[in-house]
């Protein structure tokens, strides 16, 4: 009897946010998995279910710092593709393929600063920016840099297949790059100048501008970093498949970062949300979709999965935690 | 004549500031009412409980001896009461005709069947406007008509006009002035809150008066003069206990070196040529009404709002010109805007007090990963949190949690901590409980002693009178008077300040 409060106090604690709502559903689901599916709780079966969704995870790493400057980057998978696979082909013209890296990740550089100095100076709404630039960095790499949807990766270069296929300990290295990145963007963000301003322009954009905050600065600098992650996460998908495929522009997977971020509990309004959230949201993300590959979902039907879940989760937040008119008025997408 | 609206012993209140308090008000059948008054009289307040924006705390609305209480503007319409907003309530992307259907819009329209009733309409009120104009394009005084139209079209008898004449040209009133009467001839009811108290004396038939939430005279309008209005409008007793006497003992601050400098500076309309200048070691308090450009000057000064490219005039900052395109160059200078909308541009709401104070130090650098945590936050921000005794059961409270004075204080620590040598209050103590705005006083005396220049920007005229060394009257853009505080008294303040 006695510790009833304290359950009490968990278990709003767990239903009083959107974060703890999400852990409960995948403990759930965790648990109802591991207690229905014979091969799901194994050790090699987790490790996989983490490695799965690692690439998935960065991306949503680099989208993260975006959305909390209360911004949107829909372009990272443009981005993504165009410049790895560009980067291929240079090498493939005789370049050592580690020259040829550096150029893609310039690319991929240029085009965040470009993108961000238009949302900082053009005053151009991020998601429209972003749209924008999305599709033109995908014709631009489509016309002029590659013509073949799917670029593999130069041979003679084992080197390369490190960060996508070998293990360190038994840990799967693109696994270790996602736990690394995770450390660096939380640090990032608690512990920097930066961080800290990050969130302040999330918080309140103009008080943020009328304390001084160097936003335009601020705004490059998110796009550029997204973009970057977004070259490292192409680099990672890459290496563990031997290729990287172009059509990944076409595919719901930029729809799949917004779901990990929402999903965790980082709001789309900024200034909101740590690492932890992004965290928490692929690792959700990871079970559901493990789950319902070893029961043989059809893919169309995990599609609705996800999407009947990424509803309840806000419907669920909604009236959990009611909003008052002044929230919801500030900055919806 | 019989009484259309009566409020009887209304009060309204805002969280338990009342806006105005035991009101007793009759507005007759075809007679025009002026309403006028300081900023935060209560005059818009009154007037939006009557068009239905909000509801009485206490007492009670009577529209034609019936009780009322309406619960949206479109009841109040329908009731028959309309209110034409400073700024337009039109829909700018339509037309004319639509505009005037609005609301009003059978279930199928034809489109020139509309035209053709909104042209009938327009005509039988005399008013000069083609129906297939996009309300964008038209005029301030063409939108107005338009919207009266609307109101007309929708059988309104009240008419409800906040402050109809500061946006028109000299030409537009004269029209304004015409309308009026076409709406009196129709038996209409009207009030207008003014702060042109010429417009009030020659086309008001009643004048009242309001000062600080409450009803001080209301009677027709041949028994008032300009000056009667003015002591009206101004003269207090409860106040001046507040801030009474601290004028009469206080010793003025000499000037030291001229700090800020703006030579006919100009930003659209409403900034048209201001010229003045601030001083260090002293406070200098600007006076003047809602749209008389005080804030807009003094953000220009702080880089918030940018002056015309061309013809914008000259500002000097310790005699160096300077144009700032953001604020940020401006906080590097040493310029801190105290902003008067602290929710707008004042505040990370979501976010602990100590870190809304500490991210204005941390703006002042430029190493982007510099490395801060929380117990720096915290130790940097206490001593001016302090300072202003800032009181929180929780010192990691965010900052939406707090009441309003422990808001405002955050705002200045914000400022303070970036250590400027000039800084601008814009109304400080707007929405802060009593015991706050006396430390928020003592806190700017404190920093004119220090030898900042400060500048203060109120609408409330004892503060000026307590605060200030030095008093700018703003009005219409420009600045039009300068008293120091011995020569100053409330009355040629607001002498000064209204048209």
């Amino acid at each position: 009897m006695t510790n009833t409060p304290r359950s009490r106090r968990l278990a709003s604690r767990l239903l009083g946010s959107q974060e703890g709502i999400v852990f409960v559903l995948a403990a759930t689901a965790f648990v109802v998995f591991a207690l229905a599916l014979p091969g799901f709780a194994t050790p090699g079966n987790l490790v996989s279910l983490v490695r799965s969704v690692s690439v998935l995870g960065i991306l949503a790493l680099g989208m993260a710092i975006v959305v909390i400057g209360r911004g949107i980057d829909v372009a990272m998978i443009a981005t993504m593709v165009v410049s790895v696979s560009w980067a291929f082909v240079i090498a493939r013209t005789g370049y050592p393929l580690a020259e040829a890296l550096v150029i893609g990740g310039a690319f991929a550089l240029v085009a965040g600063i470009l993108i961000g100095a238009l949302i900082a100076y053009g005053d151009v709404p991020p998601i429209f920016a972003t749209l924008a630039a999305g599709s033109i960095i995908y014709g631009l790499g489509r016309t002029f840099f590659f013509t073949l949807e799917m670029q593999n990766v130069p041979p003679g270069n084992d080197w390369f297949d490190f960060i996508g296929k070998s293990r360190v300990l038994g840990v799967p290295v693109t696994v270790i790059a996602f736990a690394v990145l995770c450390a660096l963007a939380h640090f990032a963000l608690t512990s920097t100048r930066f961080g800290w301003q990050t969130y302040a322009m999330g918080s309140n954009p103009n008080t943020a501008r009328t304390t001084g905050v160097p936003m335009r600065a601020m705004v490059i600098a998110h796009y550029a970093l997204s973009a970057l992650v977004a070259y490292v996460a192409g680099l990672i998908l890459a290496s563990s498949a031997s290729a990287i495929n172009a059509r990944l522009y076409n595919s719901t997977m930029i729809y799949d970062i917004l779901l990990v971020i929402v999903l965790g509990g980082i709001g789309l309004n900024g200034g909101a949300g740590r690492i932890r959230n992004v965290v928490l949201g692929t690792i959700f993300v990871g079970i559901l979709l493990n789950g319902m590959t070893i029961l043989d979902v059809p893919f169309t039907i995990q599609n609705l999965v996800k999407g009947v879940v990424l509803l309840l989760a806000i419907v669920f937040d909604s009236l959990v935690n009611p909003r008052d008119e002044q929230t919801s008025q500030q900055g919806d997408l | 004549m019989t009484d259309v609206v009566e409020f009887r012993d209304a009060t309204k209140a805002f969280r338990g500031n009342p806006a105005f308090r035991n009101v007793n008000l009759t507005l007759r059948k075809g007679e025009v009412l002026a309403l006028v008054g300081e900023n935060g009289a209560g005059k818009s307040t009154l007037t939006k409980v009557l068009a239905g924006l909000y509801r009485l705390t206490s007492g009670e609305l009577r529209l034609e001896g019936a009780p009322v209480q309406f619960a949206s503007p479109a009841e109040a319409l329908r009731c028959g009461v309309a209110m034409v907003f400073q700024e337009t309530n039109l829909i700018p992307s339509m037309t004319v005709a639509q505009n005037i259907f609005l609301g009003a819009e059978n279930f199928f329209n034809r489109l020139r069947g509309v035209n053709i009733a909104a042209q009938q309409h327009l005509q039988s009120l005399n008013f000069p406007v083609e129906p297939t104009a996009l309300v964008s394009s038209l005029g301030a005084a063409k939108k107005q008509m338009v919207e009266i139209a609307r109101a007309v079209h929708h059988k309104a008898r009240i008419f409800i006009f906040d402050e109809p004449t500061a946006t028109l040209t000299p030409e537009e009133k004269q029209h304004f002035f015409a309308l009026i009467g076409t709406l009196k001839k129709q038996d209409a009811s009207i009030i207008f809150i003014s702060h042109a108290l010429e417009e009030a004396l020659t086309i008001a038939d009643r004048i009242a008066v309001l000062r600080d939430g409450q009803l001080i005279v209301a009677d027709d309008a041949k028994n008032f003069t300009r000056e009667r209005i003015v002591q009206a409008m101004v003269g207090r007793q409860l106040t001046a206990q507040l801030y009474g006497g601290e004028t009469a003992r206080r010793r003025v601050r000499k000037r030291g070196e001229k700090v800020l400098a703006l030579e006919n500076v100009t930003m659209g309309k409403a900034v048209r040529g201001a010229t003045l200048s601030v001083y260090a070691g002293q406070i200098t308090g600007m006076f003047g009404l809602v749209g008389a450009g005080r804030t807009e000057m003094m953000k220009i000064a702080a880089g918030v709002l940018k002056r015309d490219f061309w013809h914008g005039g000259r500002i000097k900052l310790r005699g160096e010109p300077v144009r700032f395109r953001v604020p940020r160059q401006a906080v590097e200078r040493g310029v801190a805007y105290v902003t008067e909308d602290r929710k707008l541009d004042g505040l990370f709401e979501s976010m602990r007090m100590a870190q809304n104070v500490f991210l204005g130090r941390l703006a002042m650098g430029a190493n982007p990963v510099a490395y801060v945590t929380m117990a720096e936050a915290r130790r940097q921000s206490e001593r001016w949190l302090d300072a202003l005794n800032v009181r929180a059961i929780d010192k990691n409270a965010k900052v939406i949690e707090l009441s309003g004075g422990n808001q405002q204080k955050i705002v200045v620590a914000k400022s303070l901590i970036q250590n400027p040598s000039l800084i601008i209050f814009d109304e400080p103590t707007r929405g802060v409980d009593v015991g706050a705005i006396a430390e928020i006083h003592h806190m700017i005396q404190s920093l004119a002693d220090a030898g900042a220049a400060v500048v203060v920007i109120s609408s409330y005229l004892p503060e000026i009178l307590s605060l200030s060394d030095r008093i700018l009257v703003a009005r219409q853009g420009r600045i039009v008077e300068e008293m120091t505080v011995d020569e100053a008294t409330e009355e040629k303040i607001m002498y000064a300040a209204v048209h």
